[in-house]
This record gives structure tokens, C-alpha cells and sequence, in this order.
């Protein structure tokens, strides 16, 4: 991944009558990053996405976007993002068609016939885009958000929640929308989401805040690859294995033990030697499956935080 | 005796005299009565105090002995006792009259008749009348009205027609105040002119209506349809 | 700029609460018209009842003219109402269908957005009050033809002459459409500072009743607020149906109207432009 940051955040402070939304926020994404954006419920994520495309201005701080700040060159800014905030709400009484064609208009876009319908296919609308968007189930509607996002090819997408209401297969697309986006189309994605493993396999890097401060923030891997993480052996003798572990600095990380199934909770470097060592002792290891979830990640050190 | 001579002179005289002013309106209403019918064009302009009107031009028809209509295109308005300057519109019923003086109005020698109203039928309180010595048309009137205060009429000829016709009347006019209904274009809430306000201090209404007469038609014959009242 | 205003007469224009103004001129003004029809006559008889006694006239006074004045003197309330109806949706209605975020992060300036709507609003105002005008002239010439337009002043009558007439009901509409920019300009300051369109309305014609009462009242002390009450110029297009015309007070209406459009827009755009967003 390059070196360029596309967004770079200071400091970033929003402060409402009884409360502080975020509060000295720091964050980089650069050119290329599926940057996931997580935090529980209230953390302060949609604030500072609202802070980030100027609907909120920040109490303290600096927003720099494409190395610009944001206060100064607004709309040469904006002209470059693509974006769906919370749900995507349009104008009811209009069909999709009308809704892309108004918003292309006011972005001073050329919007071309062909233009239109190419993204309406790209996000599976191409047959109802002369349907009123009141007719629309949430999930066409997020599809439509996509479509109003990407409609004037936009360099740094941020999306809000992109696959909520979809369903499996909708969600597989979203999900291989983003990562054509990102690996062919060399776009920057900035994603939220509550859907934790959703963003596992997308993001590269990420950023986990909590009442509005940053917690951790980094490559996905890296921060995944410092918290421990469950992993599954299975042997054909585990009462000889508990034994002859005990003697070892391996029977802390000995979480549980069913029949032969024996769960340890360590970080990915011990695996091998673990492996090796209980092969060493004549031990039979028939599977070694790590579980490396960004949900305990998240969890955990959320709760560190609570 | 001397008194019983001067009394039976005096009577003599007041009889004289209200014998004369009789043969003067008697020889105005023959005058008059050459006329069986006239249509004419007349052009108004109103000058009152307290209304704005446009110059009008409209048709009077007369029919003898007392019927006389306004018609106009547009809008048109007189006085009501400006539109009848006929002899017998102000001789009606019983009067008694009195020839008070001669006076010149406006060049011409006149006789001035005072006529009375007897009884209570009549608008008229008194009206004096300007009669014209050669040529018994009437110059000048001025009344008084009951119910509309006092009203003077002066009347112009053309000396080339041959009725007594006038070819310009002016009409001036007092009334009391008028009160003026705030109905369908009543002001609620209107800019006071302070001009204005001042002028609806004034306890009287006063103007002036400038009439002029052409095109006399006179005895062509008008049918009686004409007078009827105009159902919209 | 054009694009943006276009856009936004297209949305005003595809809801259905903006054909509710027309449609009520169109039914309330042939309303009027068959009750003139019926009692116009006796009315008018009584109105120049006092001008009977002393003159004879004749001339058709119960004329389109006569009717079109008396309906843009009783519609003073209404049409602000229909007014506010769409002018309050212009910004709040944004809040309600979640569209702000839509339109705020496009690559305009908020400025260009909030002034495009206030001239869409502004163009909407100003066609009612020209379908006022058509339908009003147009019918009341229809039903009673036209004549001299008499007008009665607490001053005297004044009767005006049936070529002197257009004119007068020209500037008077525009003055009209004037007056409704203001009530425009209200409205749409409401609807920047809320979520929903009822509050911008209700508020909005909360202020002219208020105004309009105060005004009425005949006490002194109302009397003297009177000249800052906006409600006091509306009514200003009367002075047109004068003789003389003082245009030096009209005027002054004129400038004092549009006074109050400048800062109530140079408010609402100050404080948009600062707004969260928070819908």
C-alpha cells in the first residue's frame, strides 16, 4: 500500500451540549487502504463520518483529505468522495433513475443516460430504475446508495453500514464490489461497520475507538496478530498431552479440554513450536485450527476499555 | 283715506307684481314646450371635494312633459337636479312666485322670479330664477332643497339653435357631510392621508359639475321603451 | 446555479402539496364570483347608497374590476397559508426524508444550495399570486364584463375611469408577489431550523394572524408598532388605487418589503451554512 494519505485526522474533537461525541481523534488512511472504521454502538463513528464529509464542522481539529483541508476546499474535496451515510434516504416520490440523474446534476456531473444505467446494473437495479424509491425495500435502497456513491467515479468511498439489510448473497456482492474497487479500480475505501468479520476480509487496515477516543489503530493483521487467539488441537490422547504440558510454560495458555479436543488461547508465533513439541513426544496431532476473530479482538479490547 | 289709497296701491303693486312673475314663468314654460323631445351628447366633468370621477360622456333623452333618462357606455353621473333643467321639473304642483328684481347675468338682462312650493310635496324650499327678459330661457337657478342643501345652476346658449336648449350647464352645489359606507372596497386598515383627513373635517360637501351639450336631436320622436328601467 | 434552481422547481413541482394553492384559487375565485353574482348588486346599491341620494349614474360598477379588488382585499390570510404550506417543506422537508445528507455532501457550496432553494420557493410564491391574478381578471371579466372600478376611501369615492384600470391591478399583483416573497422568506427561515414542515407553517401564519390583530387594534400603544409590523406594508397596494398615487409612500412599502426578504434570507443562509446535520 502507498505512502499517500488520503485522509489524515488531528485531533479530531466534535463536542454537543452534554457531550463530548469524539475527542482528540487521530486517524491516516492511505491510497489504496479498505480501511474499517469500528467502534460499539455510540463510540462517536457516525459523528466523525459526518465530520468528514462537512455535514458536522468539528469543535477542535483538522480534517485533511487528498492533502487538502477539508474547511478550505470543501467541494474540490467532496467532487472526489463518494459516500452513503446511516441509511440511505432519498427522494420518495422520484424513481432511481430521476434520484441518480438530480444528484449527478447538482455535483455538476455529465450525466449520461448510459452513465446511469451502467452503475444501476453494477449495483442489480437496472430493471426497476424507473420504480418510485418508496417502493424500494431497504436493501434496493442501499444498492441505490451504492450507485449514488459511485456515480461520478469517485477516488475515496466511505460507506456507513454498507451491507445492512442485505441479505447473504447481497452482502457477497457488496463484499466483492469493495475489493474490485479497491484491488482493480485502485479506489480507498473507509468503511463501518458492525458486521466485524465482514470487515475482516476486506480491510487491511483499521481503527477500533470507543467514547469517541481511538483505541488501537493499525494494520489488520499486525493488531490481530498481537492478541492471542484460540486454537483448536486435536489429539489422540489429551490426558497425556495435559501432562506433559504441565511441566511447560504451554499449560497456562490451556484453556479447555473435551475428549481429545484441547483449546489453547496464545499468539499465532507459539503454533508451530507447540506443534512440534508434541509431535517431539511421540504425541499424534491430527489438526491444528486457529480461530483469529475480529470480534474477540474487538470485544476485548472494548472491554478492557468498559 | 290716504291710507285706504296707499294700501289698495300697495295691493295693486304685490298683485302687479305677482301677476308679472306668472306671465314670466307662463311665457318660459311656452318657450320650453316648442320642445316635445330632445337626444343629446353630453361630456361631464366632476369637481367635488370628496369624489374622483372621469370625464363621462354620455346621452340624455327627454321626453315632454317629465321623462329624461342618462345613458352612457361607460360610466356617467350627474346631479339629480342637474340632469332636468326643464321649466317644469322646478314649476311643479302649487307655488307662488314673486318677481323681485332685474339683474344682469353674465351679459344678459333677467328678470329674477322668486317660486315658492306650496305644501309639503316638493324638495324645494325656494328657488330663484334668472329668466332671460328677450328670450325667456332660463340663465340661472338656485335652490334650496330639503334634503340636499343648496344647489346653483348656470346654463349657457347657443344663440343658433332655435329651442332653449343650453349648450353648457355648471352645478354647484353644498350638502352635509356625506357618510361613506365601508361595503365591498372599505378600507380596514388604510393609509391616513393627512391632506385628506383634513379635508373630512369640513362639515359640507361641495363641488361643482361642468356639463356640456352637442348634437341637440330635438323633436325626432323617442319611443317610450327608452325611459323604462334597464333590467341586467 | 440555473441547474440547481431547476432542480429544485422540479421537486416542488412533483409533490402534490404544491397543487393544493392552485387548485383552492381555482375553486375559491368562481366561489366569489357566483356570490357576487347573487348579492354583488345589493351590495354595491348599499355601498353608494348615500351617492344616490344627491346624483343619478349610470355604468356597469359591478364589473370583473370591481370583483377582483374585493378578492385580493379578502385573501390576505389564505393565500399566505398556501404559501407557508410549501415554502415550510423547502429546507424542514430535507430534515424529514433524510435527504440532507444526500444534498450537503454534494460538491456545492451550501450557500448556492440554500439560495437555490429560497428562488425555487420565491418562483412558486410569485406564480400563485400571477394565477391569482389570471383567474380573478380572467373570470370576473368572463362573469361581469368590464367598467369603472369604484373604490371607496374613508377619504371619498373615487371612481376610475375603465382604461385606468389594468395598469393599476398590474403593479398591484406585483406588489402582491412582493409581499408574498416576505412570507416566502419566513416560512423558509422556519424551515431551516427544524426537522418537520408543520412547525415552519404553523409558525409562519401564527405570526401574520398576530400581526394583523395587532395592528387592527385602536389602542394607542399597538398603534405605535404599527410601522415595524411588516403585515402594516402588505396592504400597501391599495395606494395604487388612489388619486393622486403618493408613490413616495409606496415606495417606501416597496423598500421596506424587500428589506425584510434581504435580512430574513441573509439569516436563514448565515445560519444554514453553519447547520450539523444531524438527520
Amino acid at each position: 500500500m502507498s505512502e499517500e494519505k488520503i485522509i489524515e485526522v488531528k485531533n479530531l474533537s466534535k463536542e454537543f451540549k452534554e457531550l463530548k461525541a469524539v475527542n482528540s481523534l487521530n486517524l491516516n488512511v492511505f491510497k489504496g487502504d479498505v480501511f474499517g472504521f469500528l467502534g460499539p454502538n455510540g463510540a462517536g463513528k457516525s459523528t466523525t463520518i459526518r465530520m468528514l464529509l462537512s455535514l458536522i464542522s468539528p469543535s477542535e481539529g483538522e480534517i485533511k483529505i487528498f492533502g487538502k483541508l477539508l474547511k478550505n476546499e470543501r467541494i474540490a474535496i467532496l467532487k472526489r468522495i463518494g459516500a452513503i451515510v446511516e441509511k440511505p434516504d432519498f427522494y420518495g416520490y422520484l424513481s432511481a433513475y430521476k434520484n441518480l440523474e438530480i444528484l449527478g446534476k447538482i455535483s455538476g456531473i455529465d450525466v449520461t443516460n448510459k452513465k446511469i444505467m451502467e452503475i444501476l446494473d453494477l449495483v442489480g437495479l437496472e430493471k426497476r430504475f424507473k420504480s418510485k424509491v418508496k417502493t424500494f425495500s431497504h436493501g434496493m435502497k442501499q444498492r441505490l446508495g451504492l450507485a449514488q456513491a459511485l456515480l461520478h467515479d469517485p477516488d475515496l468511498i466511505i460507506l456507513d453500514e454498507p451491507t445492512t439489510g442485505l441479505d447473504p448473497q447481497g452482502m457477497k456482492e457488496i463484499r466483492e464490489l469493495i475489493l474490485h474497487l479497491s484491488r482493480d479500480k485502485q479506489k480507498t475505501l473507509f468503511l463501518s461497520s458492525h458486521i466485524l468479520y465482514e470487515v475482516e476480509l476486506v480491510a487491511n487496515r483499521m481503527i477500533i475507538i470507543n467514547k469517541g477516543k481511538t483505541m488501537v489503530e493499525g494494520a489488520v493483521n499486525d493488531l490481530l496478530n498481537m492478541n492471542k487467539m484460540k486454537v483448536t488441537f486435536e489429539v489422540n490422547d489429551s490426558e497425556k498431552v495435559t501432562q506433559l504440558l504441565s511441566a511447560t510454560a504451554y499449560i497456562n495458555d490451556l484453556e479447555s479440554v473435551a475428549n481429545n479436543t484441547m483449546i489453547f488461547s496464545m499468539s499465532s508465533e507459539k503454533i508451530a513450536p507447540l506443534n512440534k513439541y508434541l509431535v517431539e513426544n511421540k504425541i499424534d496431532v491430527s489438526a491444528v485450527i486457529p480461530t483469529r476473530s475480529l470480534e474477540e479482538y474487538f470485544l476485548n479490547i472494548t472491554d478492557k476499555d468498559a | 283715506m290716504k291710507r285706504i289709497i296707499l294700501f289698495f296701491l300697495l295691493t295693486g303693486v304685490i298683485l302687479a307684481q305677482n301677476n308679472k312673475s306668472d306671465e314670466i314663468l307662463n311665457k318660459v314654460k311656452e318657450n320650453f314646450n316648442k320642445v316635445n323631445d330632445y337626444v343629446v351628447n353630453v361630456k361631464i366633468k366632476v369637481d367635488v371635494n370628496f369624489l374622483k370621477v372621469p370625464e363621462s360622456k354620455a346621452e340624455i333623452f327627454y321626453k315632454a312633459p317629465n321623462k329624461i333618462k342618462l345613458k352612457s357606455d361607460g360610466f356617467a353621473l350627474l346631479p339629480k337636479e342637474g340632469l332636468n333643467f326643464s321649466p317644469n321639473s322646478f314649476l311643479q304642483g302649487d307655488y307662488t312666485s314673486i318677481l323681485d328684481r332685474e339683474e344682469n347675468v353674465a351679459g344678459n338682462d333677467c328678470y329674477l322670479v322668486k317660486v315658492i312650493p306650496l305644501g309639503d310635496k316638493s324638495d324645494l324650499i325656494l328657488t330663484n330664477l334668472w329668466i332671460d327678459k328677450n328670450q325667456f330661457k332660463i340663465r340661472k337657478i338656485e335652490s334650496t332643497t330639503k334634503s340636499n342643501g343648496t344647489f346653483s345652476i348656470n346654463l349657457n346658449y347657443n344663440d343658433s339653435l332655435k329651442y332653449p336648449l343650453p349648450s353648457s350647464m355648471v352645478f354647484s352645489f353644498n350638502v352635509a357631510k356625506m357618510d361613506l359606507p365601508r361595503g365591498i372596497t372599505g378600507d380596514m386598515n388604510e393609509e391616513q392621508n393627512p391632506e385628506k383627513d383634513k379635508q373630512n373635517k369640513s362639515k359640507t360637501t361641495s363641488g361643482k359639475v361642468y356639463v356640456s351639450y352637442s348634437d341637440y336631436k330635438v323633436n325626432k320622436g323617442i319611443p317610450d321603451s327608452i325611459f323604462d328601467e334597464e333590467k341586467k | 446555479m440555473i441547474t440547481l434552481i431547476r432542480i429544485e422547481l422540479f421537486k416542488i413541482f412533483s409533490k402534490w402539496r404544491t397543487y393544493i394553492g392552485f387548485m383552492v384559487i381555482a375553486v375559491i375565485v368562481p366561489v366569489i364570483n357566483l356570490a357576487m353574482l347573487a348579492e354583488g348588486e345589493r351590495s354595491l346599491d348599499f355601498m353608494t347608497r348615500n351617492l344616490q341620494q344627491s346624483f343619478v349614474f349610470v355604468g356597469n360598477l359591478l364589473n370583473g374590476y370591481l370583483v377582483s379588488y374585493f378578492i385580493l382585499t379578502s385573501l390576505a390570510v389564505h393565500i399566505p397559508f398556501l404559501i407557508a404550506l410549501v415554502a415550510g417543506d423547502l429546507l424542514a422537508g430535507e430534515a424529514t426524508a433524510g435527504t440532507y445528507r444526500l444534498l450537503i455532501t454534494r460538491p456545492v457550496s451550501r450557500m448556492k444550495l440554500v439560495a437555490s432553494k429560497f428562488i425555487a420557493g420565491l418562483i412558486y410564491s410569485n406564480l400563485l399570486v400571477l394565477w391569482l391574478a389570471i383567474i380573478s381578471l380572467g373570470i370576473g371579466i368572463v362573469f361581469f364584463g368590464v367598467g369603472e372600478l369604484i373604490v371607496i376611501k374613508s377619504s371619498g369615492i373615487i371612481i376610475f375611469a375603465r382604461g385606468d384600470v389594468l395598469w393599476r391591478f398590474i403593479i398591484a399583483y406585483g406588489f402582491a408577489g412582493l409581499s408574498m416573497t416576505v412570507v416566502t422568506a419566513i416560512a423558509f427561515l422556519f424551515s431551516a431550523l427544524v426537522e418537520n414542515a408543520i412547525g415552519p407553517i404553523i409558525s409562519t401564519m401564527a405570526i401574520i394572524i398576530v400581526f394583523i390583530i395587532l395592528s387592527a387594534i385602536q389602542i394607542d400603544f399597538f398603534r405605535n408598532i404599527e410601522p415595524y409590523l411588516f403585515t402594516t406594508y402588505m396592504s400597501s397596494w391599495r395606494m395604487l388605487f388612489d388619486d393622486p398615487i403618493n408613490y413616495a409612500e409606496f415606495l417606501k412599502s416597496v423598500l421596506i418589503l424587500s428589506g425584510h426578504i434581504v435580512v430574513l434570507f441573509g439569516v436563514t443562509a448565515f445560519l444554514f451554512n453553519r447547520k450539523d446535520i444531524l438527520t
